[in-house]
């Protein structure tokens, strides 16, 4: 047996976040099945009952497979690269593929136990009857390439980057756009005639690259953004695009384990000031503000951690959010704009919810990479003891953490504001909703943050901070909308209200009366809940912080 | 246990720590004079950390205490911040900063205003002689550059104390020799020094006073020759023969003649041991040179081809080793006692 496959598998299960996740996932597949399980002795012959399970359970299980399975394979190469591991495989008789073998059969073996974990709930689910094999058949092969996919797009990140949490934040970025901004283009062109068939093609194409349309098939729901079209099965051409493009980015990764992996010289830091002037001009009008400047010292009246954040950060510096604020902006007003001018058939409101959940996903993104390493980072790089030699206190020093991240994050919610403005301008009736979901989106934030701060602080290493922060954030906030899925079957409509209450992005979809959401009263309750809960998770990151600054 | 009897800086009065049944630190007393450097030196996991995390307020002693420049590293952490630089083992790096920002963050959290700081930063570095890597990459490098700018940044508040782990550790020669000249250099501006450090010959050349610790207890303090001259009451010769043949009979030779002075009373009990592949015989004993010169004459009559008769110059190495050795020959016998009694 490749000894690599027994080290990373075993590796995997002996860890605790492997052996709860697992629990975790078991505990509520069989709770899906449950609640929808028969209480009385008769038989649904139309299959619906068993179908509305089929569902939640479906939709969970590729939640958990997106979710859960990219937080291995991201870390898998970068850590062995840092901790000189992977240095010492190369010198073994072991050639790169050998190593690629042996760690992704590790993670996809991981992958396998958690779709093992399902087995009995989907069992279950097949003796409730009404669903054919085939549908289980599908539904598992499309999963299964689901978690090779993401498992070498996370390698191959992984062998790029060189620190462990911007493996995690690629990685999930990347998985993201896969799921969710893939099917943009066929969304925006189908049935428009821009750019003729080929762009419909192309779009369709990219369409499948999420497996969304694909278990949307299976599950009976047709297409995602098909709009009622008649096309090739989603599955189909996601099963080609998984394999085809998983074999890509194997081989693609297996390149790079060579010894050519550690070239990497040592930066010179050439700064600005000191190059030519055709240079400094080009920098100055492609950076707007150029990290390689020479800085003048932090100003009396900013915090210095909060300044020693943001310059520590390679994506958080002020040209990168800059860059991302502009293309926010540019994008919502595109949107909005879209939508007033009947570019596409959607409303006002459909709009608003787009806006709002691509924010959301942002920040989901930005606020557990941004915030789970606060304290995390600071003790795994040994700057934890040098802040507790330093007569900074503790308040302002998590001050000044917090606060790097609450700008960033106030930056990009500001960013849309271009859109919502255009959108009260077209419909002037929706300003006070427009107000109340940017109240939603901050308190989103505010709760993103609290969350990813106060977990990320429970671990002593980075990689592990980040991994848990992400899966911990993603569940929060996306199973309530898995719950709304399930609305009126398996759930009931108090069932959803209350999982939405638990989130702001809920009451913000209900505000801005997106399809599916107009029904549900969520404010001012869910504000509350996410005021309460914030106070709560910086109370655990204060006792945490206190905690690690005291002398014992 | 002060050396000169002066005025104290560090002040270490009956240091204990405990951490459940583990006792860390043992009752540990000693002081260092301003201007000083001092040797800390042990074995690892002998207590040294544990000693140098409460006297910079990272850590509470079980019993005891220890004061700094007058202020109590209980309960005046905010001043002794100020008193103390440390430069821990581990280099705490930041990426994507360069060294200025680095120095300059580490100058702000200290309170330093902007002006005197940008001035600062040209200071610690030219003293660290680190000019020139102001504006390269923290992350990007080598540990001898690193451990430089360490020392600058230990220095940025100009504190009175610096206690330095392992500051030598991973230099090549060049960088140690440099390091070393940096430590006196830090003495003569009358800054006070704790230095640890497993490279010995290198805490010798630079160091006021030495303290030896093992187990939490400490087993010496003094000025190096202080401590020489303690270990040197058994001296070490050797003997370099010409035919490895020779090295057993030599062996037994040395080793008749030491136990009859031994009865004779003339010096404690010594032991021979033969080296074949170095044809060498080494032996210890406490005898004075006019005792042992008629060994060499005994040897040369018995037909033994002696080439070389020498003693062996101690260094602060072999006097670390004597009293770890006696720290373990104690415990050895204090097992075999309780053994017995049992």
């Amino acid at each position: 047996m490749n000894p690599v496959i027994r080290r990373e598998f075993v590796g995997i299960l002996r860890s605790p976040r492997a052996f709860g996740m697992l629990a975790c996932l078991t505990l509520v597949f069989s709770i899906a099945v449950l609640t929808r399980w028969p209480s009385d002795a008769s038989v649904d012959l139309s299959g619906l009952q068993s179908l509305q399970v089929f569902r939640v359970f479906g939709y969970g299980l590729m939640t958990g497979v997106v979710f859960l399975v990219p937080a291995f394979p991201a870390t898998s190469l970068v850590n062995e690269k840092n901790s000189g591991t992977l240095a010492l495989l190369l010198n073994s008789p072991m050639n790169g593929g050998a190593i690629y073998l042996g760690k992704i059969s590790g993670v996809l073996l991981f992958s396998l136990l958690v779709l093992l974990c399902s087995l009995p709930a989907s069992a279950a689910c097949f003796a409730m009857g009404g669903i054919g094999g085939d549908k289980f058949f599908f539904l598992y092969l499309v999963l299964g390439l689901l978690a090779l996919q993401y498992t070498t797009l996370g390698m191959l990140i992984s062998s790029y980057v060189q620190t462990s949490d911007s493996a995690v934040r690629l990685t999930y970025a990347a998985v993201f756009a896969l799921l969710f901004l893939s099917l943009l283009p066929d969304a925006f062109f189908r049935g428009t005639g821009v750019g003729g068939e080929f762009a419909a093609a192309i779009g369709d194409w990219t369409r499948n690259l999420s497996p969304l349309p694909a278990i949307m098939e299976i599950m009976g729901q047709g297409g995602m953004g098909s709009l009622g079209l008649k096309t090739l099965p989603g599955f189909t051409r996601f099963i080609a695009l998984a394999v085809v493009s998983s074999a890509g980015l194997a081989f693609w990764t297996i390149a790079r384990l060579n010894h050519r992996i550690f070239d990497q010289s040592r930066s010179k830091g050439v700064i600005t000031d000191d190059r030519g002037t055709k240079s400094r001009v080009v920098r100055r009008l492609l950076y707007i503000v150029d990290p390689q400047r020479r800085k003048g010292g932090i100003p009396w009246y900013l915090n210095p951690v909060m300044v020693k954040e943001y310059r520590c950060r390679r994506f958080g510096r002020a040209q990168w959010l800059l860059r991302l604020v502009s293309i926010c902006a540019v994008s919502s007003m595109v949107l909005t704009y879209m939508a007033a001018t009947g570019v596409t058939s959607w409303g006002v409101e459909t709009i608003g919810a787009l806006l709002v959940l691509l924010q959301v996903l942002l920040v989901i993104v930005l606020a557990p990479s941004l915030g789970s390493g606060l304290i995390s980072g600071e003790r795994d790089s040994g700057g934890w003891e040098l802040l507790r030699m330093t007569p900074i206190s503790s308040f302002r020093l998590v001050f000044g953490k917090l606060m790097s991240v609450v700008w960033t994050l106030l930056l990009v919610l500001m960013a849309t504001l271009p859109g919502y403005v255009m959108m009260v301008l077209i419909a002037p009736e929706l300003s006070l909703q427009v107000q109340q979901v940017l109240v939603c989106l901050l308190w989103t934030s505010i709760y993103a943050l609290a969350i990813s701060a106060a977990v990320g602080s429970l671990f002593r290493s980075t990689a592990v901070s980040t991994s848990i922060t992400y899966v911990v954030v993603i569940s929060i906030f996306l199973l309530p909308l898995l719950v709304w899925l399930g609305r009126d079957a398996p759930f009931g409509f108090e069932s959803v209200q209350t999982a939405l209450l638990t989130t702001p992005v809920g009451a913000a979809l209900s505000v801005i009366e997106a399809p599916g959401f107009e029904s549900y009263d969520l404010l001012p309750a869910s504000w509350w809940i996410a005021g309460v809960l914030s106070s709560l998770m910086f109370l655990v990151l204060g006792v945490q912080v206190w905690r690690l600054s005291r002398a014992v | 246990m002060s050396v000169s009897g002066t005025s104290a800086v560090i002040q270490i009065d009956q240091l204990t720590k405990q951490y459940g049944e583990f006792t860390a630190l043992d009752s540990l007393s000693m002081q260092v004079e301003q201007g000083q450097i001092m040797g800390f030196i042990g074995p690892n996991g002998a207590g040294k950390t544990t000693t140098i995390k409460i006297l910079v307020g990272l850590l509470k002693p079980t019993s005891g205490g220890a004061r700094i420049a007058g202020a109590d590293c209980l309960t005046e952490s905010r001043r002794i911040k100020k008193l103390v630089g440390y430069m821990p083992d581990d280099f705490g790096k930041y990426n994507n900063m360069r060294v200025s920002e680095y120095l300059d963050f580490f100058g702000a959290v200290y309170g330093l205003s902007r002006k005197p700081r940008l001035k600062r930063i040209d200071e610690v570095l030219e003293i660290a002689g680190a000019s020139y890597m102001k504006d390269l990459f923290v992350d990007a490098l080598s540990r001898g550059m690193q451990q430089r700018v360490a020392l600058a940044r230990t220095m940025m508040h100009d504190p009175e104390v610096l206690i330095l782990d392992e500051p030598a550790n991973g230099l090549d020669p060049q960088a140690r020799i440099d390091m070393r000249t940096l430590l006196l250099k830090l003495s003569d501006m009358g800054k006070t020094l704790i230095v640890t450090s497993h490279i010995l010959p290198e805490l010798a050349r630079v160091c006021d006073v030495v303290a030896m610790i093992t187990k939490g207890k400490l087993r010496a303090f003094g000025t190096v020759d202080s401590i020489m001259k303690d270990i040197q009451q058994r001296r070490t010769f050797e003997i370099q023969l010409l035919q490895r043949e020779s090295v057993a009979g030599a062996t037994k030779n040395v080793q008749v003649w030491l136990d009859q002075q031994a009865e004779h009373e003339k010096g404690g009990p010594g032991k021979a041991t033969g080296a074949e592949a170095e044809q060498m015989v080494r032996f210890n004993t406490s005898l004075g040179d006019d005792a042992i010169a008629p060994l060499l004459a005994q040897l040369v009559q018995q037909g033994q081809p002696v080439s070389q008769f020498r003693e062996v110059a101690t260094d602060l190495e072999d006097a670390f080793l004597h009293v770890a050795n006696e720290e373990q020959a104690s415990l050895d016998s204090a097992d075999s006692t309780e053994v017995a009694a049992s």
